[in-house]
């Protein structure tokens, strides 16, 4: 009989764990995500420096910082996230392909990306010199890449005339210094750091190539938004008071950025000239994105705007720019 | 009978596509063996990213492990022999090769993109450090192992060095060496997942594919690109396991 | 009658890593063999029989001495003297036909001449079927007869023998001394054969050098004037392996010790 017990013990301590886990203690963090160097995530920045979410009484914890959207959507099929600031494209791509259930409950930013050329007599003057040559994206189905394709179908262009190849954005300017690649296109702050460090030049802003484009989006765990609704508005309202902040008080978001991108001064300066900062979810945009992933055959959505309206959920932000 | 062989394996497939229908495994985490076999077809069909088909991503991925595996073979094969066959210099590599041996190739990487930039290259350059080391030490331990006496019998028939080295050295170490090259495409085959991270050029590898399918969230490709890439590996092994069969009839 | 075979005052010591005074396997060694002679040493395990011929066959080098072939001096490499060893070390990778062949290989002589030669050898030695057959396919038995071939086709001056049939069944054992004895009788090559069993050199030799302990000097040189084939139970033959088992247990003493033959 002895020997049993440890073996009874475990049933409990199975059951005792995922009740555990099941109870929502509000002593836990919420975790969250966002992308390394990725100056459109200001907002996040701006909010634990300021104490927005202290204000609101809700402990926040980093889970992780990511090189790119697609790996921020695995990590919530792993449940690893609740909540995240993450690329419109992925976070489309991921829920359309059921990998996980997340939804948009703010905007983050819309533009602040940009295509670099080398800064060196490289030939390529306008979007139509990319033929035959390699352009960098930072992975399949980012915002990036779909601009790029964009951009490229107005010239008459595709992947065919052009190689894209993959590459992590802090191996772009290496790559683009020693002619590994010709162009590439990333988030802010990478294009400007090419620009002060004298390799790269910008050839086409993301907003030149689509103007007001949604980017980033904050994005919420399906079931974690529906048992948590309360601290889901609470992070929206952190949120939309740190994009205020940005907009109010340019020079200490300067300083933000630069803590937490590691970059200096000039670059992060030169960067949010590029990067609109706004909390209104564009439907309009997104629906161009459903499409787009779905003319590359990226994914299947059966019906549009039922995706969209299950994809997008702005009642709270409403709720919230609604009350004084 | 060979089908024995396949049953613990289908039924450990059917095990798993049982425990998917009942919800035990949850789709996001493990995708049942019907999606995956799913997944293989869209791979073959419409390609991973879409318009890239599978039989491409894996021309070129045999392209690479060629490269990086030849030039380890022509590397550790004579080198080896060189280390069983003279004891000093032996002494002087044996430090060299056992500090580099441990380092991991993907460690290599960020190297290998600045010596031979984001191509071929440097995927077969780390390819090349996987396969390497187990041709080497199989080939020294092939040399060494090899019977004195029948060093000893070449020379009671006149043998001289030339002699020993071609119609003794050689011949007898060959199993060894074999062994070696086996293990050495086994563990570069595996590393060539690895080796593609480091920038596929082309847009055509079995680890680029994976890499794309991740990206698009297709966790179906994911693991039928696992499966592709083990059933390769496997293939590769069993083809080298027949040629010794042949090649070395008298064990 | 001509002398085959020269060892004079052969000394052979092993240096140590402890006692740099070294092993002293045998000092001042003399032997002689004539031309067509069947000569056998005896001795206990450890005395250095081996060491002798090994040093003879040229794998090894002598510390002081001198050994001459037919009035010539040994060299390091000599093509002129065969060594069978005790555990056949046939080239696993060869078949039979290859192995026979090996040293003519090695002497660069034409490949149908080398495979017609072979295949004699094949046929005399009984292994008829086996010629494409490789050594872990062979028992033991057959696989010494290729090993004799291999050397033996060579047609070296002097057949050094390393206890050959020290591996094999007693049976096996017998039936492998008679088929080198009907070799030797046709061919008369001088043989120099290396044993313990006391009765196998009685059986085959012409005469038995019996060695002592290490350092190991001759304790007795022993005629077997018994014409062939032998009858292992003969009077004659029992009182000669008495006599060398006696003076092997040291209850005879050395009658004629470092003697030189002839």
């Amino acid at each position: 009989m002895n020997r049993l017990v440890p073996y009874l013990c475990v049933p409990f301590l199975i059951f005792g764990s995922i009740s555990g886990y099941a109870a929502e203690s509000t002593e836990k963090p919420i975790r969250m995500a966002y992308l390394q160097n990725d100056l459109h995530h200001l907002a996040l920045w701006v909010a634990m420096e300021q104490g927005f979410f202290k204000h609101e009484n809700i402990p926040v914890e980093i889970a992780g910082v990511f090189k790119a959207g697609p790996e921020i959507m695995t990590a919530f099929a792993a449940g690893a996230l609740d909540m995240a600031y993450v690329g419109e494209a992925p976070a489309t791509t991921a829920v359309a392909n059921k990998t996980t259930d997340v939804v948009a409950v703010a905007q983050v930013n819309t533009d602040g990306s940009a295509l670099v050329v080398s800064s060196r007599n490289s030939g390529i003057d306008s979007i139509a010199d990319l033929a035959g040559k390699t352009v960098a994206v930072p992975g399949h189905s980012t915002v990036q890449d779909l601009l790029l394709r964009k951009a490229l179908a107005r010239h008459g262009l595709d992947d065919r005339q052009v190689n894209i190849m993959v590459l992590k954005p802090p191996e772009m300017i290496p790559a683009l210094r020693t002619g590994q690649i010709h162009a590439f296109i990333a988030w802010e702050t990478f294009p400007s750091k090419a620009v002060t460090l004298e390799i790269g030049r910008i050839l086409a802003t993301s907003k030149d190539i689509w103007a007001d484009h949604p980017c980033c989006v904050l994005v919420s765990d399906r079931k974690f938004l529906e048992s948590n609704r309360d601290r889901v508005a609470a992070v929206v309202r952190a949120h939309v008071n740190a994009t205020d902040f940005i907009r109010s008080n340019p020079d200490e978001a300067v300083q933000i950025a630069v803590k937490y991108t590691g970059t200096d001064e000039e670059t992060v300066r030169l960067a949010l000239r590029n990067v609109h900062f706004t909390y209104i979810l564009s439907v309009e945009g997104e629906k161009e994105y459903v499409e787009f992933l779905s003319d590359l055959k990226y994914i299947r959505v059966p019906d549009v705007d039922i995706f969209l309206k299950s994809f997008m959920d702005s009642d709270l932000l409403e709720a919230i720019l609604k009350s004084p | 009978m060979k089908w024995r062989r396949l049953l613990s394996p289908l039924m450990l497939v059917a095990l798993w596509q049982v425990l998917c229908i009942w919800g035990i495994i949850p789709a996001y985490k493990l995708p049942a063996p019907t999606q995956v076999l799913g997944g293989l077809w869209e791979l073959m069909t419409l390609g991973m990213p879409p318009g890239r088909l599978l039989h491409l991503h894996i021309l070129h991925s045999l392209e690479r492990v060629l490269y990086g595996y030849a030039a380890a073979v022509c590397t550790a094969v004579p080198l080896g022999i060189a280390m069983g066959w003279f004891p000093r210099f032996r002494t002087l590599a044996e430090p060299v090769v056992e500090l580099i041996r441990p380092i991991p190739p993907l460690a290599w990487i960020p190297i290998a993109i600045l010596w031979f930039g984001i191509g071929i290259k440097s995927a077969a350059f780390i390819i090349f450090l996987g396969a390497f080391f187990p041709i080497l030490l199989n080939t020294v331990s092939g040399v060494r192992s090899i019977d004195p006496i029948l060093i000893e019998a070449a020379r009671t028939l006149n043998a001289k060095d030339k002699d020993i080295f071609l119609k003794v050295l050689i011949p007898g170490s060959v199993p060894s060496i074999w062994t070696g090259l086996r293990i050495g495409v086994g563990i570069g085959w595996m590393t060539l997942v690895a080796a593609e991270f480091t920038g596929v050029r082309e847009g055509y590898g079995l680890g680029y594919m994976i890499m794309t399918a991740r990206d698009i969230q297709r966790p179906d490709e994911i693991v039928a690109g696992m499966l592709v890439i083990g059933m390769i590996g496997l293939s590769i092994d069993a083809g080298l396991r027949l040629l010794e069969r042949r090649l070395i009839r008298w064990r | 009658m001509a002398l085959s075979l020269e060892i004079r005052g052969l000394t052979k010591r092993f240096e140590t890593q402890e006692d740099h005074a070294g092993l002293l396997a045998f000092e001042n060694l003399n032997l002689s063999v004539e031309k067509g002679e069947f000569v056998s040493i005896v001795g206990p395990s450890g005395c250095g029989k081996t060491t002798l011929l090994r040093i003879v066959a040229g794998l090894e080098r002598p510390t002081g001495g001198r050994i001459l072939l037919d009035g010539r001096p040994l060299t390091q490499r000599e093509p002129r003297v065969g060594l069978v060893f005790q555990e056949y070390a046939l080239f696993p990778w060869r078949t039979t036909l290859q192995n026979i062949e090996m040293g003519l290989e090695i002497m660069s002589v034409d490949k149908s001449e080398r495979r017609a030669s072979a295949m004699e050898y094949i046929r005399a030695f009984g292994l008829h079927g086996f010629e494409h057959a490789y050594p872990k396919e062979l028992s033991g038995g057959m696989k010494q007869r290729v090993a004799i071939a291999r050397t033996l086709i060579m047609n070296p001056q002097v057949v050094l023998m390393d206890e050959p049939f020290g591996s094999l069944d007693s049976q096996t054992r017998n039936d492998l001394q008679n088929f080198l004895l009907g070799l030797w009788r046709r061919r008369r090559d001088t043989v120099l054969f290396v044993t313990h069993n006391v009765d196998e050199a009685v059986y085959l030799s012409d005469r038995v050098v019996v060695l002592s302990r290490r350092p190991a000097g001759i304790l007795l040189t022993c005629e077997v004037p018994l014409t062939r084939p032998r009858d292992r139970t003969s009077r004659e033959a029992n009182e000669i392996r008495k006599e060398i088992l006696q003076v092997l247990a040291g209850l005879k003493p050395a009658s004629t010790p470092d003697v030189t033959a002839r």
